[in-house]
C-alpha cells in the first residue's frame, strides 16, 4: 500500500462557506478512490469566565441544533453521492481535536476549510494552519 | 446626566457588550462589567441612580435563584462526600484569610471585612461549567466532582452573605417564616400554577416567580438582612421543575439577560474607579494572594486525595470567582460596609480570579479529556450504512 491510498478521509466542517468546499473536496476524493469519509464538527468556544450557568447552556443549545443541522446536511450529501459516511460531533478545541481525532481513528488525509467563519481565525491565524502543523497525516486546505 | 439618558447611554452599552460576546467568544457578564468599568471612568456616568440600584439589586436576586435553579441534583449526589469536603475548605481558606488580610495590615473595619472574606472566598459555577462543557468533561468523574465542590462554596457564600451581616429586629421572624413557606411553598404550588396559567405570552409563571422574590427582597430590607441565602435555596428546590419544563427556564433567562442582569455587572463595572486600583496595586496583589494562596494551599491537599491525577487542575477551578463574589461586593457597597475604593479592589481581584486561574488550567493543566471520556461518555455518532471497515469500538465515543 502506498503512503497515499487514502482509505479514510476526515473532513472538518464548521458549516461555512469554506467548509463547504472542503466536504465537496473530501467528497469528490472518496467518490474517486472509494475511501469512507467521517465528518466531523467541532463544538467550539463556549462564553469563557461565564456569570451564569444559563448564558453556558443557552449558547451550547444553540450550537448543539447549528451543528446537528450542520451535519445532517453534510450525511444528506454524502448519502447521495453514494460515499460511505459517519458523522461526529466533538467538544473542544478545533485544531486540538482535529488532529487527535484524526489520528485516534486512523484516518489518512485531513480536508479542511482555509477559513472558518469565527473571529478568532482571524486574530490568531486559522484553524487549518494548526491543524496542518499538527497533523500525523496529510492535509488538504481547500479554497 | 438625565436618568432617561443614562438609560439610553446603559442600553447601547449593553447591546456592545452582547455583540462583543458573540464576536470573542466570552462571557457576556464579564463583557458588561469591563464596559462598565471602561463608561464609568471616561464618562463618570452615576452608578448609583435609584433606578439602576434597585434594578440591580433585583438582578442580583434573581441570578442567585437562577444559580440555584440550573443546579443538576442529580450531578451532586456523586462523590458528595469528597465534593463537601473540597467545597467547605475552598470557602473557609480565602474566607479567613482574608478577612484578617483586610482586618489587621489593611486596616478595614470588622464588617468591611467579613465582606472581603466572603467576596473572595467564592467559586465560580458558571466559570468552572463553561469550562467542563467546552471539553466534555462535564460528564466525567472529575468534572462532577468539580461541580458539586463548587455547589457547596456557592452555598457557603450565600449563607455566610445572608448569616454574618443580618442584625435581626422585629421582623426577623416573618422574615424566616415567609422564607422557609416560599422554599416549601412554591415547588408544591408551581406545578398547578404552572399547568394552569402558564405557556402565554404574558408570562404569569415568571411573575409568580418574580413575586416570591420582591416579597423576600422587602422582608429581607426590613429585618436588616439580605434575600440571598432563601433566594438560592428556592432555586435550588426549583430545579427539579425547570429540568422537566424547561421552556419555562428558557424564558425565565431571557427576561433575565435580556434586562436585568445587564444593569447589574454595568452596576458593578460603574462603580470601579480605576484611579483607586491603580493606586493601590499592592493591595490589589495582596488581596488576589489573598483567595488564591489559601485555595490552593488547603484545596490541593485534597484535591491530592481524592482525584491525585488532576489536582491542579481541580484546585485551580475551584479559584475561580465571578458573579457572587460581585453580589457580595456589590452588597458592601450598598449597605455602605465598604467604600468605592475597597469596592474597586475587590471587583478587580474577583475579576481577575475569573479570568488568571481559568487561564493556567485550561492552557497547562486540562486533563486528557479523551482518557476521561472513554469512561464515561455516550456515543453520539451514527452511521448511514455498514462500513467496510468499523472503527474498533474502542476508540468509539
Amino acid at each position: 500500500m502506498s503512503p497515499y491510498d487514502f482509505g479514510r478521509v476526515l473532513a472538518a466542517i464548521d458549516g461555512s462557506e469554506g467548509a463547504q468546499k472542503a466536504l465537496d473536496c473530501a467528497l469528490s476524493i472518496c467518490e474517486a478512490v472509494r475511501a469512507e469519509l467521517t465528518v466531523l464538527a467541532v463544538e467550539g468556544k463556549l462564553p469563557a469566565y461565564a456569570g451564569s450557568i444559563g448564558e453556558v447552556d443557552e449558547v451550547k443549545r444553540e450550537k448543539d441544533t447549528f451543528f446537528a443541522r450542520v451535519l445532517d446536511d453534510a450525511r444528506s450529501q454524502a448519502e447521495a453521492r453514494g460515499v460511505d459516511v459517519h458523522t461526529d460531533l466533538v467538544p473542544g478545541h478545533a485544531a486540538e481535536v482535529i488532529t487527535h481525532y484524526a489520528k485516534a481513528h486512523g484516518h489518512d488525509l485531513i480536508v479542511v476549510g482555509h477559513r472558518g467563519h469565527f473571529l478568532g481565525d482571524y486574530l490568531l491565524g486559522s484553524t487549518a494552519d494548526r491543524v496542518a502543523h499538527h497533523a500525523h497525516c496529510p492535509v488538504m486546505v481547500v479554497r | 446626566m438625565d436618568p432617561v439618558q443614562l438609560a439610553a447611554v446603559l442600553a447601547a452599552v449593553v447591546v456592545v457588550a452582547s455583540m462583543l460576546s458573540v464576536e470573542l467568544g466570552i462571557s457576556v457578564a464579564l463583557l458588561e462589567l469591563g464596559l462598565g468599568v471602561v463608561v464609568g471612568n471616561v464618562f463618570s456616568l452615576d452608578a448609583n441612580t435609584p433606578w439602576l440600584t434597585f434594578i440591580a439589586s433585583f438582578a442580583s436576586i434573581v441570578l442567585t435563584f437562577l444559580a440555584g435553579a440550573e443546579v443538576d441534583p442529580d450531578d451532586f449526589r456523586e462523590r458528595f462526600g469528597a465534593s463537601v469536603t473540597i467545597g467547605l475548605v475552598s470557602f473557609i481558606g480565602p474566607f479567613v484569610v482574608a478577612c484578617l488580610l483586610a482586618w489587621g495590615p489593611l486596616g478595614w473595619t470588622l464588617k468591611a471585612s467579613l465582606i472581603a472574606g466572603t467576596a473572595l472566598s467564592t467559586t465560580s459555577l458558571a466559570v468552572v461549567y463553561a469550562v467542563l462543557v467546552e471539553t466534555g468533561l462535564n460528564a466525567t468523574r472529575i468534572g462532577k466532582l468539580i461541580m458539586s465542590a463548587c455547589f457547596v462554596t456557592d452555598m457557603a457564600t450565600a449563607l455566610a452573605l445572608s448569616a454574618i451581616f443580618i442584625t435581626p429586629n422585629a421582623w426577623f421572624p416573618l422574615f424566616l417564616a415567609v422564607s422557609i413557606a416560599a422554599i416549601v411553598g412554591l415547588p408544591k404550588i408551581a406545578p398547578w400554577f404552572f399547568r394552569r396559567y402558564g405557556d402565554r405570552v404574558i408570562e404569569p409563571e415568571i411573575k409568580l416567580v418574580f413575586v416570591v422574590l420582591f416579597v423576600l427582597m422587602v422582608l429581607a430590607d426590613q429585618a436588616n438582612g439580605h434575600a440571598v441565602l432563601p433566594a438560592f435555596v428556592l432555586g435550588l428546590v426549583m430545579a427539579r421543575h425547570y429540568q422537566q419544563h424547561r421552556q419555562e427556564q428558557e424564558r425565565l433567562r431571557v427576561v433575565a439577560f435580556a434586562f436585568l442582569t445587564p444593569f447589574f455587572f454595568l452596576r458593578g463595572g460603574l462603580n470601579v474607579s480605576l484611579g483607586a486600583v491603580f493606586a493601590n496595586l499592592g493591595l490589589l496583589a495582596a488581596l488576589f494572594a489573598a483567595k488564591l494562596v489559601p485555595k490552593i494551599g488547603l484545596v490541593m491537599p485534597l484535591a491530592r486525595r481524592h482525584v491525585p491525577e488532576h489536582a491542579t487542575f481541580t484546585t485551580l477551578l475551584m479559584s475561580t470567582g465571578l458573579t457572587f463574589g460581585t453580589i457580595s461586593a456589590l452588597y458592601g457597597l450598598n449597605a455602605g460596609i465598604i467604600d468605592r475604593t475597597q469596592f474597586s479592589l475587590l471587583v478587580t481581584v474577583v475579576v481577575l480570579s475569573a479570568i488568571v486561574p481559568t487561564a493556567i488550567a485550561q492552557r497547562w493543566f486540562s486533563p486528557d479529556v479523551e482518557a476521561e471520556r472513554d469512561a464515561a461518555a455516550t456515543p453520539q455518532h451514527q452511521t448511514s450504512r455498514p462500513r467496510s471497515r468499523a472503527i474498533p469500538a474502542t476508540e468509539e465515543r
